[in-house]
């Protein structure tokens, strides 16, 4: 399913393309961890917007969009970006190493984990991008 | 900045020298003022270990300060394995104490007549005799010359064993296990007599143009830094912390560079180091960092966690996956006084001669040199640092063992240094990187595998290219050596990860300029394109930017396989972006006449 970002279905989207991706089963297999990702307002955006995915052993347990941020108070990683930002990311405009090294992506969290599980953290990236088709 | 003491080891003359204020501005410090200082007297015809060959300790003009990662000084030279420019940067806390002391640079000619050490005292030179420490490792002797002065909190840059014998890539040692390893100018201390300087001052003002400007800017910049992501995984899991990614990109070489993955790569990772071995971080001066690791072995004793280069070199490239074995080795090599890098790398070459049978066992005594063999690593070590048996030959790096043995094409080392362990086919920005380091290859002149890895800065100028592409990025390259010639002029340390305005802040502020960024590149410029000069002068020529030829060909496994390196049209595209001449492998007349080096240009041209 595919789906315009941001929104509900895209992030339902993104949800079931990694429940049924098999690179992504194999590369994330180790991986455990929620994240929180808050994106602030910029251009086509104009309120923050705040999406959650429980992403546990290369399966995707649950997601939530747009979420009061205080029902999920502890998430093993949280994420913040300006809008600009992640749907550059999410074009290929951006790499998503770049994204991190040059804090336009910033991460709270194990970012000693997150340096562990790099093949993870760009094949989590390639489903979202291929789940994307359009920017609002 | 403070005056150079200048000492002449041979006559015992001391002189303090005040840095010319054009050149300060110019070359702000460092490596690139040191430059600047030598190009006279580095010339051809002297042997790197030659008595009038001068050896130059340098500060940079924010050392010592609560800036940002500026607890660093640099060693300049020419190097005994290169016979190029060499220079060597080291962290810790003595640059910033020699400040305290009153001076911002030594600068030492002549040879003693029996071993010696020098105890600068609050801006009082001793020479005292140093016969009963020839002999000692690092570690003893840092310990001996405290106890000796009187002083605890002195700070004392030493040589081991390996510096006394002329090892090569002997390095100057600090703050035990802060490392001058590269180039080998411990050997060049050695030849000098001299076994160690320590300095103790209490100066509590530090020459600032504007300091009341700089306490702000420093200030917000330290803060900014504690934030920064990439800050933030050196002080979780030090420098190895990308291990795996380097690894997984292919750019992590294994068995001597011929092999381009590593299965056990996560044994070896800052990640396995914080769940296994790790009790603590250790910091150089006003560092809010703190990269360098403390580990626990099963005897008990805190003592220095490897770094990425150590780890490396003697894990993945002589494809050991122990990380207790990895951090003894890296520690004897430095209470030897030897560079891990160059160690590693020359081991990994009499592995791999000897897995072709051009080594044998009548070489090394019965020693069996085999893959995995910690044993043999170590004992390698130990002959290298004595100069026994076949350690005599290993003891002047890979491109001599590789020629001993009728191989010289074997060794992984660009003009006389060995390469560092960032593998150009997995990152290619290196390939340029380690062909045209003034010093040889070099990791630290640019350490473009950051640039390859995503860590690109559009206010610097640096820009996103993929990490296989070729020529494209040649320009790219020039620039961020440029970017880190500044870094090591300042002598600041390039894990800062802080913008360039910033920097450019900092400098103005220390230093009573006015200068934007652009200003501040071209600085780096003058420095890269002189360093340059000198070895032209040395004989350098476009025939000596190369890769050896195992970078050239490419890996059958990992996440770089098949790639090759496009290095012609690379090096073609380096020297259109550099404006050098590729006939002669010089700087062209007017981009020395465009960096103000008039004088240099007609040195070279005429």
């Amino acid at each position: 399913m595919s789906a315009i970002f941001p929104s509900a279905e895209w992030l339902e989207g993104l949800e079931s393309k990694l429940n049924s991706d098999q690179k992504y089963a194999q590369v994330a297999k180790n991986w455990e961890g929620d994240l929180i990702f808050f994106i602030e307002p910029e251009g086509g955006l104009k309120e923050p917007l705040t999406f959650y995915l429980d992403l546990w052993h290369g399966t995707c347990r649950s997601v939530d969009y747009d979420p009061d941020p205080e029902k999920y108070s502890k998430p093993v990683f949280t994420l913040r970006a300006t809008y600009n930002n992640i749907t550059a990311i999410l074009t290929g405009k951006l790499d998503p190493m770049t994204a991190m090294m040059t804090n336009k992506l910033k991460v709270q969290g194990s970012l000693g984990y997150m340096m562990r599980n790099v093949p993870t953290v760009l094949d989590f990236v390639r489903c979202a991008r291929e789940v994307t088709t359009d920017i609002r | 900045m403070q005056p150079i003491l200048k000492i002449d080891l041979t006559t015992g003359k001391t002189e303090e020298y005040p840095i010319p204020e054009a050149w300060e501005r110019d070359y702000l410090g460092g490596a690139s003022l040191a430059a600047r200082l030598l190009y006279d007297s580095l010339l051809p015809e002297l042997d790197a270990r030659s008595p009038d060959t001068p050896l130059l300790f340098m500060n940079g003009p924010i050392t010592g300060t609560a800036g940002p990662t500026v607890g660093r000084f640099v060693i300049c030279g020419k190097g005994p394995a290169t016979g190029l420019w060499a220079e060597s940067h080291i962290g810790g806390f003595w640059g910033p104490e020699l400040r305290f002391a009153g001076f911002d640079g030594l600068w030492i000619t002549g040879k003693a007549r029996e071993p010696v050490y020098l105890w600068i005292n609050e801006g009082r030179l001793e020479v005292r005799k140093a016969a009963h420490l020839w002999g000692q490792d690092t570690y003893e002797t840092q310990t001996l010359v405290k106890e000796e002065v009187g002083r605890s909190n002195a700070r004392v840059a030493v040589i081991g064993q390996a510096g006394e014998r002329g090892v090569w890539y002997a390095g100057i040692f600090c703050d035990h296990g802060r490392t001058a390893g590269r180039t080998g100018l411990g050997a060049v201390m050695g030849a000098k007599n001299l076994k160690a300087v320590a300095v103790y001052g209490k100066k509590s003002t530090l020459p600032l143009a504007r300091s009341g400007l700089y306490a702000g800017v420093r200030s917000a910049s330290n803060r900014a830094l504690r934030q920064d992501n990439q800050s933030q995984v050196m002080h979780e899991l030090g420098t190895a912390s990308a291990a795996n990614y380097s690894e997984y990109l292919g750019a992590m070489p294994a068995r001597y560079y011929h092999q381009g993955s590593f299965e056990q790569a996560d044994n070896v990772s800052g990640a396995r180091m914080s769940e296994s071995i790790l009790s603590g971080t250790s910091a150089c001066h006003a560092c809010v960092i703190a990269c360098g690791r403390v580990v626990t072995l099963e005897d008990g004793a805190r003592r220095k966690g490897p770094e990425y280069e150590t780890i490396v070199s003697f894990g993945p490239n002589l494809l050991v996956d122990d990380l207790a074995a990895i951090t003894r080795l890296g520690e004897l090599c430095d209470r030897y006084g030897m560079d891990t890098i160059s160690a590693g790398n020359t081991i990994g070459l009499a592995f791999t001669l000897y897995e072709q049978g051009m080594i044998t066992p009548r070489d090394t005594g019965g020693l069996g040199l085999r893959w995995g063999d910690v044993e043999a690593i170590e004992k390698l070590i130990h002959l290298t640092a004595r100069r026994e048996g076949i350690g005599e030959v290993l003891a002047h790096g890979s491109r001599f063992l590789g020629r001993y043995f009728g191989r010289e094409e074997e060794a992984v080392q660009v003009n006389g240094l060995e390469v560092a362990y960032h593998d150009p086919r997995g990152v290619s920005g290196m390939a340029l990187s380690y062909a045209t380091s003034p010093r040889g290859a070099c990791h630290n002149q640019s350490d473009y595998f950051m640039v390859d890895w995503g860590n690109t800065n559009e206010d610097a100028g640096i820009g996103y290219f993929s990490r296989h592409d070729g020529g494209e990025k040649a320009a790219n390259v020039a620039r961020h050596q440029d970017w880190r010639t500044v870094y090591n002029s300042l002598v600041m340390c390039i894990f800062a990860n802080i913008p360039p305005q910033t920097q450019v802040d900092l400098i103005n502020a220390a230093c009573g300029l006015h200068w934007d960024v652009e200003e501040m590149m071209r600085s780096g410029e003058r420095g890269w394109n002189l360093k340059r000069a000198i070895n032209n002068r040395l004989g350098l020529t476009r025939k000596n930017d190369r890769l050896p030829k195992t970078l050239l060909e490419p890996y059958a496994e990992g996440g770089s396989a098949g790639y090759v390196i496009p290095f012609d049209e690379m090096i073609r595209a380096y020297y259109a972006a550099r404006g050098w001449d590729l006939r002669t492998g010089r700087p062209r007349k007017e981009k020395l006449f465009a960096l103000g080096l008039e004088d240099v240009s007609i040195d070279l041209w005429g």
